[in-house]
């Protein structure tokens, strides 16, 4: 009786069989805001890509190439600090209005004086609440005038424009949105206004992302006509959406439901490569520690860990081997592997340094794949080496906070460039320039004055090859001797049905394309 | 939260004038305290928490003046107790506060995530008791004989199994492996962006919407949380009916009536039953309330837009007024759950009255 009940109910998988709709299985629950003034997660970087276009924009295939998207062409300015934008003639939103240059003005304006998670992206041109009006002129009906105060060249500034918070919006639509001088904040946070190829057709919270395709978008039209991505929390369940066909493609599935998957008819797995960098940081501002503050500790962990073993056999695949703060696929990446696990070398080089009786490092740690299963495997490796590692699992903002407090002795972390620029990772790893600016360099206690110069003069270097040189040096000088031991590189691992064809993702967070997706 | 009271109020004496109304404002003043206890409580943990929010929300790449506009932008520049002034302020004129995690007003995203819950629940609880009950009469008829044995591996299995590797189980087979049954979620993507859910239940608006294949649909998705979720129940309802029964049965009045040649059956069902009765009704309250407060797991496992999941999410996002706004509202269920039990058992043992 049960049975005969039960199989009313037998059913067809539901997306294999819509040829125009995608459905997207993945976790949902970062998403703070879909305004790209303020969403700063993953998940909402992906939307920014699919919904709304930059001046310009990195190419899919090589991000170190920069393409015209709602700017058909640029120039120089009137002085070495501006360049001038020209719209296409096509460029339209989603809502049909066309884009001009007031709307350019009105996005970088709002967003800087917005001043959200992502604005620091803007404040690197120098460009502050109180300056940014000055900094945007219109021309003409077509073109734009940006300039900045930074010392920095076109090149940069136009790498830091491909970030997701210079989206352009509408405002004419967003400002009749406005509610208590908000900029739309409020509308925006559930909302699109953009000219991307896809736009927002219902948001709920924790559940959906519904998105239309937006035929009027500069550039190709997408191929399908909805979008729909589910937010399924339990990497279980997303597996087994995608497996019945329930779901045509899968992100962030752990690797045992990935080896689960291997071989299944009808599923096709694809790795990217993506720019997220692990890295073990030891703090030596902390006084409670100073052995943290040894370079030899430093030495000695870089043959501490085993790499081999993390990114093979524990995480099957999902990372690769990767010991320099700029992933591979960004220009100047120093992609040397000079280390690995060698417990008797470090015992030897701790013993030089009088730390072999007995150290204990306190490590904090997101309690959350993988990090917690990295976290111990270096507490078994150290551990043959005679150092206990005590690990502190805690939520993200909890770790942040005791980083930014610079309370912690060691931690596992991972990097996210915030836009398609060595500058980006560099700024980070090897600049403390001790004015307030809490970069990761800061937070360790590591003093630099003359790394964190050669920085600044490689970010202000125009020349691409000269620039490309500095970076590898810098990243030589922190591979050998830093609190940083850089470990490993993410790989991005999707997972999907295999009628599902021209799914592109690129090195960078936000790099998710489903413009050109088609389902046979 | 098991918070629910010995359903007997040992009132002696007979009912005296004016002694309804004593109770309605003892009940009512007992709520209020125990809410505002519970706000203070959860409102104190979540301060003392060593997340930060603004971290939390925005990431730790942020600039310090990004920093700053955010914790003015959350209240959180305050003192501990304005901050609370502030938030007991609002919640007065109905105002819950924006969740940080949902940009929505808390009371929105209560209205949405609610329903969705108690429709779970309720089915489960149903399915619960039409089973429970029955199982616990049938074991506690026949004491420690096959029957009563089986009811109580029935009953343990229900406790001991790990609902969320059972949930995982059932989804494996009855929708990746066998495809009966539909898979997680509320409705398939072609039903669920189509038809507003006004009620909140998905079974009432796909019955309404007249789509057809909705209502199957919604009853497919339905199916396997609920059969699940009333198992989980299942366990305690039983054991605990069958003790209260048993315990029953051993008093002198039942030794009475089976002297007086009455069947045990009869004795069950017309003298032992109905004076279980508040015992049974106050297990079951118990068991509806932890089923609308516990069924994290089950919705995490289903995908289903709950309150549970609603809380979780937000104690990951240490959303305050997400966290407060959820904790309210379950306590709320807890003291709505315990007025209506003090008032059935009232009803149904003249002992209490």
């Amino acid at each position: 009786m049960w049975i005969l009940c039960i199989s009313c109910f037998v059913r067809a998988s539901y997306a294999a069989g819509l040829p125009d709709v995608l459905v997207v299985a993945q976790s949902l629950d970062d998403i703070v805001s879909l305004d790209p003034a303020e969403g700063f997660e993953v998940s909402s970087l992906q939307l920014f890509t699919n919904v709304y276009q930059r001046l310009v924009q990195p190419d899919r295939d090589d991000p170190a190439v920069l393409v015209p998207t709602l700017a058909s062409a640029w120039t120089a300015g009137a002085t070495p600090h501006s360049l001038v934008f020209t719209l296409r003639t096509d460029a339209a939103f989603a809502n049909g209005h066309a884009v001009r240059p007031e709307d350019v003005i009105f996005s970088l304006c709002r967003a800087v004086k917005l001043n959200r998670a992502p604005v620091f992206i803007l404040n690197e041109l120098g460009w502050r609440a109180d300056t940014i009006d000055a900094s945007l002129k219109k021309i003409d009906a077509r073109r734009v005038e940006l300039d900045w105060s930074s010392d920095v060249g076109p090149a940069f500034v136009l790498s830091l424009l491909t970030a997701p918070v210079a989206s352009i919006v509408d405002e004419l639509e967003v400002t009749a949105h406005e509610a208590n001088r908000d900029w739309g904040n409020a509308w925006l946070k559930r909302h699109s206004s953009g000219s991307g190829p896809f736009k927002v057709r219902r948001y709920i919270a924790h559940e959906a992302l519904v998105l239309d395709a937006n035929p009027s978008s500069p550039g190709d039209a997408p191929l399908l006509k909805t979008l729909i991505i589910k937010n399924v929390a339990d990497a279980a369940t997303r597996r087994l959406l995608v497996e019945v066909g329930d779901a045509d493609i899968a992100r962030d599935l752990g690797p045992d439901q990935i080896a689960a998957l291997k071989g299944k008819p009808g599923l096709k797995t694809l790795r990217f490569s993506s720019a997220t960098i692990h890295y073990l940081m030891f703090n030596a501002a902390n006084p409670g520690n100073p052995a943290l503050a040894n370079p030899a500790l430093w030495e000695a962990a870089r043959w501490l860990i085993d790499y081999r073993g993390i990114a093979d056999r524990l995480l099957k695949g999902e990372f690769e081997i990767h010991q320099a703060f700029l992933a591979d696929g960004f220009p100047g990446a120093l992609n040397d592997t000079p280390y690995h696990l060698d417990v008797t070398r470090a015992k030897a080089i701790l013993a030089g340094a009088g730390l072999d009786r007995g150290l204990k490092i306190k490590l904090s740690v997101m309690n959350q794949p993988p990090f917690e299963d990295i976290a111990q495997s270096l507490q078994s490796t150290f551990g043959q080496a005679g150092i206990e590692l005590e690990l502190l699992p805690a939520l993200a903002g909890e770790v942040y906070a005791k980083l930014r407090a610079r309370s912690v002795e060691a931690a596992w972390l991972y990097w996210v460039p915030d836009y398609f620029d060595a500058n980006s990772t560099a700024s980070a790893f090897a600049s403390n320039r001790e004015d307030g600016t809490k970069t990761l360099a800061w937070r360790a206690g590591w003093h630099i004055p003359a790394l964190s110069g050669a920085t600044a003069a490689a970010v202000a270097d125009q020349d691409a090859t000269s620039r490309r040189g500095r970076y590898l040096a810098i990243q030589a000088a922190v591979q050998k001797s830093s609190p940083f031991v850089i470990a490993l590189q993410a790989r991005a691992v999707v997972v999907m049905r295999t009628g599902v064809q021209g799914y592109a993702q690129g090195l960078d967070a936000d790099m998710a394309y489903y413009d050109r997706v088609s389902k046979r | 939260m098991n918070a629910i009271p010995a359903a007997a109020s040992d009132e002696h004496g007979a009912p005296q004038r004016g002694g309804a109304v004593r109770a309605v404002f003892h009940g009512v003043a007992t709520a209020m305290f125990t809410l505002a206890g519970l706000l203070v409580v959860t409102f104190g943990l979540s301060r003392l928490s060593p997340v930060d929010p603004t971290l939390q929300m925005l990431g730790d790449h942020a600039s310090n003046s990004a920093y700053a506009e955010m914790r003015r932008t959350l209240g959180l520049d305050a003192p501990w107790p304005v901050q609370f002034e502030r938030y007991v302020g609002r919640l007065v004129h109905g105002d819950w506060g924006i969740s940080s995690s949902t940009g929505e007003r808390v009371g929105d995203d209560l209205r949405r995530v609610f329903p969705a819950t108690l429709e779970l629940a309720t089915l489960a609880m149903a399915l619960c008791t039409l089973v429970g009950l029955p199982l616990a009469v049938l074991a506690a008829w026949r004491p420690r004989g096959v029957l009563d044995a089986g009811v109580r591996i029935v009953s343990l299995a229900g406790n001991s199994v790990p609902i969320y590797w059972l949930g995982l189980l059932a989804l494996y087979l009855f929708y990746a492996h066998w495809r009966w049954l539909a898979g997680p979620g509320r409705l398939d993507d072609a039903f669920e962006y189509t038809i507003d859910l006004h009620t909140g239940s998905v079974l009432l608006d796909t019955w309404r919407s007249r789509i057809p294949g909705a209502f199957a649909n919604a009853l497919s998705h339905l199916l396997l949380p609920v059969l699940l979720l009333g198992a989980y129940a299942l366990g305690n309802v039983t054991r605990l009916t069958r003790a209260a029964l048993l315990a029953e049965s051993a008093k002198e009045y039942v030794t009475l009536a089976r002297a007086k040649g009455a069947s045990d059956l009869r004795v069950l069902l017309g003298h032992v039953l109905p004076n279980a009765a508040g015992i049974i009704v106050t297990v079951l309250a118990l068991a509806y309330a932890n089923l609308l407060e516990g069924a994290v797991l089950i919705e995490t496992v289903f995908a289903w837009p709950g309150l549970g999941r609603y809380l979780t999410t937000a104690l990951f996002a240490a959303d305050t007024p997400a966290i407060l706004g959820g904790t309210l509202a379950i306590g709320l269920c807890f003291v709505l759950l315990n007025a209506v039990t003090d008032l059935v058992v009232r009803l149904l043992d003249p002992r209490t009255r």
